[in-house]
């Protein structure tokens, strides 16, 4: 299979997490997954494989909270929530996730 | 948040699992929604959004590993990558085990030696609830008379129980060499009160003590196992005490030992059997009794001290003078708490184990500096992995904690080496303790409160000298750190003052270890070749009791004349004499006396001390007389009384004049005693221990005495070695008759008995100091040596720069020179201001004793120049080449 990989890069999910929720507001793993494609018009895909871990992962470190709620399709899920501390990491990723393209990309014109 | 989570979560794994697996079912059902509505079959649809999500179970344990898992297994993770660490490095291992092995262990011992006779309560029915009565008042006298403990135990009414009891010793054999067998005289409600149990048969009860009662006894659990072999059929039969038989009627329950802790009972007889009860002045009874239920300690001391005035006039002991019986009638009752059990040795001993406890506790931060140094010098040699580990993302939270877990692991590998060395240590203890004139017999086991005592030791030990090596090895810029190539001069620099300071710190407490053992080490040799006034070499006491051998009391004054006259004929002996009493004994003799022309400044200014020996004992005891003469056949009774004393009683009672001839009473209560003539002095010799100033003492002469006693001590000074004596001793004696009792027992280990306490402190103080200038000395050489290794480029440049070796020697040297400078004198100022507390246990010099403090400093300098010889030569003999083209 030639398919080409848009594997997110290790650390950057946790950025598009906090993002997507930031920006959603309440959400399931499940439309995390489809938001993210969605935005990064499909060159992003989230493993499923890194997803829950990671969630759980955010959960313990307090930057989400989640609880289990009813989809329209009336299907229990589990949604989480950006919390305060979850809001201040979002910033701080951000920010260095700005420095590091910004690095890359002057090594990539200049080197 | 996240621990309460993790624990939480740990507690209910199977919800857990329930809800991981709900979402993720949720999230494949999504996803084959998606596929359906994109045109797929649905069973395609759902095996494409299981295949997404891959191995669904092992996914779903994934997730879950981390959030209860995660954290124990990095635990475990953190403790194996620890164990092959210090596997990588053996030497490191085996001297950080070694050296808190040796610290923990001390403390262990100690402190398992502290808990047995000082904290433990003892092994009965609510130990809380038990008061010993003793006499109040200032002198806080515990021992009281048998009339005194009846009037006692009939007035009381704060005790639910209350009993009465003295420790004796009995003789096993019906004649011949004594065998003692360390006994206890007990009222009828020793057991009960106490709460003890019969391991078989009965024990003692109220029944048995009441006036004629049948000669019976009860056996201790130890004597009935190592005497009968705990054969079940013991009780009924008799055992033979002071040569009487007694019935045995039962056996103690294991784990009671008595009441007084460190001496274990073997028989345990009633009070009834005791001769002479009648008797008000004989104090030899201790009571202890039980509170009733709601009644507080408070009350209880009050309601004893109310009936004090009742007891003592119900008591007062016959033949007392007017002043005598006031004093008598003024004596308090008081109560205090006795749930630690009574114990001489805890008198003897508490302060001593105290100073050990402090000199085992310096020693362990000796050692945990030690450890401190040579994790410092690790962390340095490991900075590189650090800072790897670092910029790949650890967080430092993360790597202190391996790195602790790492010294842990290390002080609880010390705690195992430490018990070891604890069980022997303990048992070379007791032995020591055992010299003395008391048997000892202590269960120092393994219990709950030593083990908890060593975890906490470990624990704290291994955070201790963990914690600061972990925050400087992390504390690190890795940038820099891998930038690095080791080149630089001043790299590493600021991490050594802090392996510096520890240097500084072992030296100075190694000094103070040094000073006070230095000055216990020479307490016990002024006291062991002191002079006492005798020679202690070469004499054997033979004590020889004429009870029981068949004699009538009016015989034994003749029988000993004839005893006298076959010790003097026995080959080997010089001299032989007899005395009432030997000196460093333990037991005295003394009296007010009253001397025309001495005026006493206070009622016991004028007591003088007494022994009655025969002619030849002052030569047989090697003691001078240096005026007069010796006793003769002249001193017969009836004749004019005489006396012989030594320089001290000369010099207080008549100025330094010439006593001979003059004369001295004793006060007989309201009266004086007929005037006894001085025709001899004698060089002053120790009497009751060599610590004394010399006592003011008399010797009466034996032949001139009224009552004839079945006791007497010969001192029989032999030829040779005087152990060579005891076959003939013991044949003559047999000779006479089978039936006389007979103890022998050297002169000279009579003196040494007496000097168990100092002979433990010197000899653990020695020992626990020598230990401390080991591991500094460790410290300071490991220290530098790897100084050395860090600068072994720089010290290159300088050779290849024509810097001379000795120069290079002299670089380390003075390095070496300033640290054991600045730890010495920070030793001897802390040493100043706490070798005060041991001034109590120190004979013949002070505190601050120049020579010792001297010699310490100067062994401690000469130690650490040896220490710092190696690292500095080897410094001298770096190749500049070899050193230089190293990167």
């Amino acid at each position: 299979m030639s398919r080409q990989r848009n594997d997110i890069l290790q650390g950057t999910l946790v950025l598009l997490v906090l993002k997507t929720l930031s920006a959603q507001g309440k959400m399931h793993g499940y439309a995390i997954t489809a938001h993210i494609q969605r935005a990064s018009a499909d060159l992003l895909r989230v493993e499923e494989g890194s997803l829950y871990p990671a969630l759980h992962r955010m959960e313990q470190d307090g930057w989400l909270r989640a609880e289990w709620g009813v989809t329209e399709k009336n299907r229990q899920a589990r949604f989480y929530v950006l919390t305060a501390a979850g809001k201040k990491q979002l910033a701080t990723e951000q920010e260095s996730w700005a420095r590091l393209t910004e690095g890359v990309t002057r090594v990539l014109r200049y080197a | 948040m996240g621990w309460y989570r993790r624990f939480t979560n740990m507690l209910r794994p199977e919800r857990l699992s329930r809800d991981i697996r709900r979402e993720m079912e949720f999230h494949m059902a999504e996803r084959a929604d998606d596929l359906m509505a994109s045109g797929m079959p649905e069973p395609d649809a759902r095996r494409e959004a299981r295949r997404r999500f891959g191995n669904p179970s092992t996914q779903q344990e994934r997730t879950r590993d981390t959030d209860i898992l995660t954290w124990l297994e990095s635990l475990a993770a953190d403790v194996r990558y620890a164990g092959r660490a210090l596997r990588a490095s053996p030497g490191f291992a085996g001297v950080a085990i070694l050296s808190l092995g040796l610290g923990i262990g001390a403390n262990t011992a100690i402190f398992s030696l502290i808990n047995a006779v000082v904290l433990r309560t003892l092994p009965v029915e609510h130990p809380e609830e038990l008061m010993q009565v003793t006499m109040g008042g200032k002198e806080q006298g515990t021992v009281f008379t048998n009339p005194l403990w009846e009037a006692i135990r009939d007035r009381q009414d704060v005790f639910s129980g209350v009993f009465a009891f003295s420790g004796t010793e009995f003789n096993l054999t019906a004649g011949g060499e004594v065998r003692r067998a360390s006994g206890t005289w007990v009222s009828g409600d020793y057991f009960s009160t106490l709460g003890v149990r019969p391991a078989l048969g009965r024990l003692v009860i109220r029944a048995d003590d009441v006036h004629g009662c049948p000669p019976i006894a009860v056996l201790g659990y130890g004597f009935w196992q190592s005497e009968y072999g705990g054969s079940r059929g013991v009780v009924g039969k008799t055992i033979s005490l002071d040569r009487t038989a007694h019935t045995i009627v039962g056996v103690a329950d294991p784990s009671f030992f008595g009441v007084n802790v460190g001496e274990s009972a073997q028989v345990y007889v009633p009070l009834c059997l005791r001769p002479g009860l009648e008797s008000r002045s004989n104090w030899y009874l201790r009571v202890v009794g039980r509170r009733k239920p709601g009644v507080t300690p408070q009350q209880v001391a009050t309601r004893i001290a109310a009936i004090a005035p009742a007891v003592y006039e119900a008591t007062v002991p016959q033949r007392l003078g007017v002043a005598e019986k006031a004093a008598y009638l003024k004596n308090g009752l008081n109560a205090v708490a006795a749930a630690n059990g009574l114990s001489p040795i805890r008198r003897q001993y508490q302060r001593a184990l105290m100073v050990l406890m402090a000199v085992v506790v310096l020693v362990l931060v000796v050692a945990c500096a030690n450890v401190a140094n040579l994790l410092l010098a690790r962390a340095a040699a490991r900075g590189r992995e650090m800072a790897i580990r670092l910029a790949i993302g650890a967080a430092r939270r993360r790597l202190v904690r391996q790195l602790l877990t790492e010294s842990v692991l290390l002080a609880g590998l010390g705690a195992i080496a430490g018990i070891v060395f604890a069980r022997w240590g303990t048992s070379l203890l007791i032995g020591l303790l055992s010299r003395g004139q008391l048997p000892v017999s202590l269960d120092v086991g393994l219990d709950g409160p030593v083990l908890m005592f060593t975890l906490g030791v470990a624990m704290l030990t291994g955070i201790l000298f963990g914690l600061a090596p972990a925050w400087r090895a992390t504390r690190i810029d890795p940038q820099a750190a891998l930038k690095a190539t080791g080149r630089g001069v001043a790299e590493g620099h600021s991490r050594f003052t802090m392996g510096k300071a520890l240097v500084i710190g072992q030296i100075a407490l190694s000094l103070v270890l040094v000073i006070g053992a230095g000055l216990l080490l020479g307490t016990f040799r002024k006291l062991v070749t002191l002079d006492p006034g005798f020679k202690r070499e070469g004499v054997l006491i033979v004590s020889v009791n004429l009870q029981n051998a068949g004699y009538g009391p009016d015989r034994y004054g003749a029988v000993h004349t004839d005893l006298l006259g076959r010790f003097r004929a026995l080959p080997g002996v010089q001299v032989a004499a007899a005395s009432a009493i030997t000196p460093i004994s333990g037991s005295s003799w003394n009296d007010y006396i009253r001397v025309d022309g001495f005026t006493p400044k206070s009622a016991d200014d004028a007591l003088a001390y007494f022994n009655q020996v025969t002619d030849g004992f002052f030569a047989a005891m090697g003691t001078p007389l240096l005026a007069g003469r010796d006793f003769d056949a002249r001193d017969r009774l009836g004749a004019q009384p005489v006396v012989i004393v030594n320089e001290t009683f000369a010099k207080k009672f008549f100025h330094g004049a010439n006593p001979l001839g003059k004369y001295y009473r004793h006060v007989e209560h309201d009266s004086l005693g007929a005037p006894i003539q001085i025709v001899g002095v004698v060089k002053d010799a120790k009497y009751k221990e060599l610590r004394e100033e010399t006592l003011a003492t008399a010797y009466l002469p034996l032949s001139q005495d009224s009552v004839q006693s079945a006791y007497a001590n010969y001192v029989l000074r032999a030829v040779g070695a005087p152990s060579g004596l005891a076959p003939g001793v013991k044949a003559m004696v047999a000779e006479v008759n089978r039936s006389i009792a007979l103890e022998l027992t050297p002169l000279s280990d009579q003196v040494d008995q007496s000097l168990a306490r100092e002979r433990l402190l010197a000899t653990l103080s020695g020992f626990f100091g020598a230990l401390a200038l080991l591991l500094a000395t460790i410290g300071l050489y490991g220290m530098l040596s790897y100084s050395v290794a860090r600068r072994r480029n720089e010290i290159g440049v300088r050779i290849a720069l024509g810097a001379g070796r000795e120069r290079v020697m002299r670089l380390v040297l003075g390095e070496v020179v300033r640290l054991v400078i600045i730890g010495v004198a920070l030793g001897t100022v802390v040493a100043f201001f706490s070798t005060r507390v041991m001034t109590s246990f120190l004979f013949g010099l002070s505190a601050s004793d120049p020579a010792t403090v001297i010699g310490a400093a100067a062994m401690l300098a000469g130690v650490g120049l040896a220490a710092g010889a190696l690292p500095a030569w080897r410094a001298a003999r770096v190749d500049p080449i070899a050193a230089l083209r190293d990167e």
